[in-house]
């Protein structure tokens, strides 16, 4: 076969063909994007934590306390599992797990109140876990609201209120707290869109890198035609592969797991355009600096939890330190994800994510040369023999 | 064992990549890590504030909002732009206060203040629904009270007559819920996990790239593996010492119990993945092949680690794969520990359920004993050729 035989076409065929038939390059492009759209959102498909284990420790035992303790009970946040005599038996229940919270109801806690004097709950949750904690004190916080306003409107009423009067003035304002976006507060729309791009970006860099790092050793097609001719042809095959595995995720999985939806198709696809072919450049481009083979699957998986947590989705970015957030910039993962969340999930205009994009196509030329010189340099190491 | 042991040791300082995983790696990871969570508690959160009212009353809630360290107020004069400005995620939360907010108030009509959170950045969003809700329920009580002395209520009781049940919340082993002391722990763990599983792998590769296979079954491969873990997993636990260390004595978050008894729940957790990366490497025995299913194994393996979300909320098919992870073991004993204070008689039972992944060395001797036969049968040939 000489030089000038292989067309574009041909070109992306061959690499199509060779990721297919490299066992490591497939377990991990078909494998891996398969079982992770599984695995990933598999401990968070009940969303939210319901029916938390409470312990109580009633020390007043009237009518009021125990309405207290059903009304806690009623609670979908809340489950009560048992009453002890005292606050240390309460604390060695939460320290065995049988119980995640405790609510301590005081002496007199009745009398005070119907006396006029008030009363103080006391809660603990344990905050070794934000996202029980969270859930035993809003459980809490409404129960104990809720029996100090039964109180408050027995007292306006006895003292000669009528009952509209009163209802007014133990709530003078309401406050609408609403959740924006991700209206069931669920845990599945908060991790799967970052998430499922972050997967998408690292499998395409694994298989590119897989792929070069095998091939740079020895001659084969990929040293028959130009580097420029080489890059294009790979970022296209992997561009072509990663549009079905994109649509697979971003179409079929967003939808399966109830992420809000709000852009329109021709957006996402926009979108995905240049995150597609910067990636595949940059896995071309990061590919030639390995000939070993198991080495890039390495690199790629320690700085995936590093990427994860700097794109701004799980932890805020006004709060991570200035210089990893501009090094993170030149991650392709990185604006896309921050692009796509805003555009489809919080329903952005396309005018607001415009420099995002913009940067995922000036990532693009800048990792596009990149590729090339590294194929070319590649390619002067090969020994004159081989050539 | 000493010869095996500086066999190894030779291998491993001969492999600069080796070197850098069981080395510098492992700290440069888990100090940009710390790093990035290093704020620890939210602070100067941007909220939007639509004020429509300006009245003493609207602009006296503002100013409760700008008291209050998480929130740092935006105004903005038109909702459309307030709204956009959510969307594009740069405020977290929105905040109108309605024309004729103190009108209404003072004619003794309900007006509502509405309030939207980002739900879609999860943790900010509660944190600041929560915070809002607080800040500005205590502005309006300022209103009440003033309310109620108008109405004639003895001063002394207005405090009461507000607010007859108090409370009190206490963040249980986490006082000022700081984020470092949440979430970094399991965060480290996991990543420490990834470099050990990689140490292994690479030690055991190495027999592989180098055609070295056939000389370990005539050491003796079972005191061969052995060097292999001693001499990569004493590395290994030096870097989680140091995580122990950077966390509980650096950085001073509070530990309950004695920290030294994490030290062999480390060892046991490291024993874990050897043994699920020995298991593999004999069932694949491809180099590219085993890191890529190592990989696919233990990279999701935070997510099953039952912090963020806690365990009992996961399906069972989850919480059935969360005890295939060594890590999910050892995040159990590290909070008890941690948070809980337990001592070796309550971890010793958590030690126990590790034993489950002795079953691995069922595979592990059946394809190694398979694959000494295979070697075996080649010698020979090689030796007539």
């Amino acid at each position: 076969m000489t030089a000038k035989s292989l067309s574009l076409w041909q070109l992306i065929w061959l690499d199509l063909r060779a990721l297919v038939r490299d066992k490591a390059i497939s377990l991990t492009l078909f494998g891996g994007v398969l079982f992770y759209a599984v695995l990933y959102p598999l401990p968070y498909l009940h969303q939210v934590p319901t029916e938390q284990q409470l312990v109580v420790v009633d020390h007043d035992n009237s009518s009021l306390s125990r309405r207290l303790i059903r009304h806690a009970d009623a609670s979908a946040r809340i489950q009560v599992v048992g009453r002890v005599g005292s606050i240390d038996e309460a604390k060695a229940w939460v320290t065995d797990g049988r119980a995640h919270g405790l609510l301590v109801i005081p002496f007199d806690f009745r009398r005070d109140l119907l006396l006029g004097r008030g009363a103080t709950l006391s809660f603990g949750g344990d905050a070794s876990y934000f996202l029980i904690y969270s859930a035993v004190v809003e459980g809490l916080v409404s129960a104990g609201m809720d029996a100090g306003k039964q109180i408050q409107l027995k007292g306006l009423l006895a003292s000669g209120q009528s009952p509209e009067a009163a209802a007014q003035s133990l709530a003078p304002i309401k406050l609408n707290a609403v959740p924006a976006f991700n209206k069931g507060l669920g845990y599945t729309p908060y991790v799967v869109p970052g998430l499922f791009l972050l997967i998408l970006h690292q499998t395409l860099l694994i298989g590119a890198g897989i792929l070069g790092a095998g091939q740079w050793h020895r001659p084969g097609y990929w040293n028959r035609v130009s580097p420029l001719m080489l890059v294009s042809a790979r970022v296209l095959a992997f561009s072509l592969l990663y549009c079905l595995f994109s649509a697979l995720y971003i179409g079929w999985c967003y939808y399966a797991y109830q992420v809000s939806l709000q852009a329109s198709l021709g957006q996402v696809l926009l979108l995905m355009l240049p995150f597609l072919l910067t990636t595949a450049s940059a896995g071309v481009a990061l590919s030639c600096l390995f000939v070993r083979r198991e080495l890039p699957t390495q690199v790629i998986l320690l700085v995936s939890m590093p990427i994860l947590f700097v794109s701004g989705f799980v932890w805020p970015l006004a709060l991570i330190p200035e210089p990893l957030v501009w090094l993170s910039q030149v991650i392709p993962a990185v604006p896309a994800i921050m692009g796509m969340l805003q555009l489809n999930q919080m329903g952005a205009e396309w005018a607001a994510i415009a420099p995002k994009w913009l940067q995922l196509w000036g990532l693009l030329l800048l990792f596009f040369p990149l590729a090339v010189w590294g194929v070319s340099w590649r390619r002067r190491q090969l020994p004159a023999a081989a050539r | 064992m000493k010869k095996l042991l500086r066999r190894e040791w030779q291998a491993v300082w001969r492999d600069p990549w080796q070197l850098a995983l069981i080395s510098y790696l492992p700290l440069i990871g888990v100090l940009c890590l710390w790093w990035l969570f290093s704020a620890g508690l939210p602070r100067q959160l941007p909220v939007a504030l639509v004020d429509q009212d300006n009245s003493s009353l609207s602009r006296e809630l503002g100013r409760h909002l700008e008291a209050n360290p998480v929130t740092a107020p935006r105004r903005y004069l038109a909702l459309d732009e307030a709204v956009e400005a959510m969307r594009r995620g740069e405020v977290y939360a929105l905040v109108i206060l309605p024309y004729g907010l103190k009108q209404e108030l003072l004619t003794g009509h309900t007006p509502t203040i509405d309030l939207r959170y980002n739900g879609q950045f999860l943790l900010v969003g509660k944190l600041l629904a929560s915070q809002l809700q607080l800040t500005l329920a205590d502005g309006l009580q300022q209103v009440a009270r003033l309310k109620q002395l108008a109405a004639g209520v003895n001063p002394s009781q207005v405090e009461v007559r507000l607010s007859p049940v108090s409370t009190q919340t206490t963040a249980l082993f986490n006082r000022n819920n700081n984020y470092v002391g949440f979430l970094v722990p399991p965060v480290l763990i996991a990543l420490w996990q990834l470099f050990a599983m990689l140490a292994f792998a690479g030690s055991l590769n190495r027999e592989l790239r180098q055609d070295t296979l056939g000389e370990c079954f005539r050491l003796g491969m079972p005191s061969v593996l052995l060097s292999k873990f001693v001499v990569n997993g004493a590395f290994m636990l030096l870097h989680g010492g140091f995580i122990l260390v950077l966390l509980y004595q650096l950085l001073g978050l509070p530990i309950a119990g004695q920290l030294l008894w994490l030290l062999p729940m480390q060892l046991l957790m490291l024993m874990g993945v050897w043994l699920w990366v020995q298991g593999i490497f004999f069932m694949l025995a491809d180099c590219a092949r085993v890191i890529s299913f190592c990989t696919a194994l233990f990279a999701p393996a935070f997510a099953f680690m039952g912090i963020t979300f806690p365990t009992g909320e996961m399906p069972l098919l989850a919480q059935w794969w969360r005890l295939l992870m060594p890590s999910s073991h050892y995040i159990e004993s590290h909070v008890a520990l941690v948070s809980y204070g337990a001592g070796p008689a309550s971890l010793l039972p958590q030690a126990l359920g590790y034993l489950g992944f002795l079953l691995l060395l069922i595979p592990s001797w059946f394809f190694a004993r398979r694959y000494a036969r295979v070697l075996q049968s080649q010698l020979p040939l090689e030796e007539t050729l």
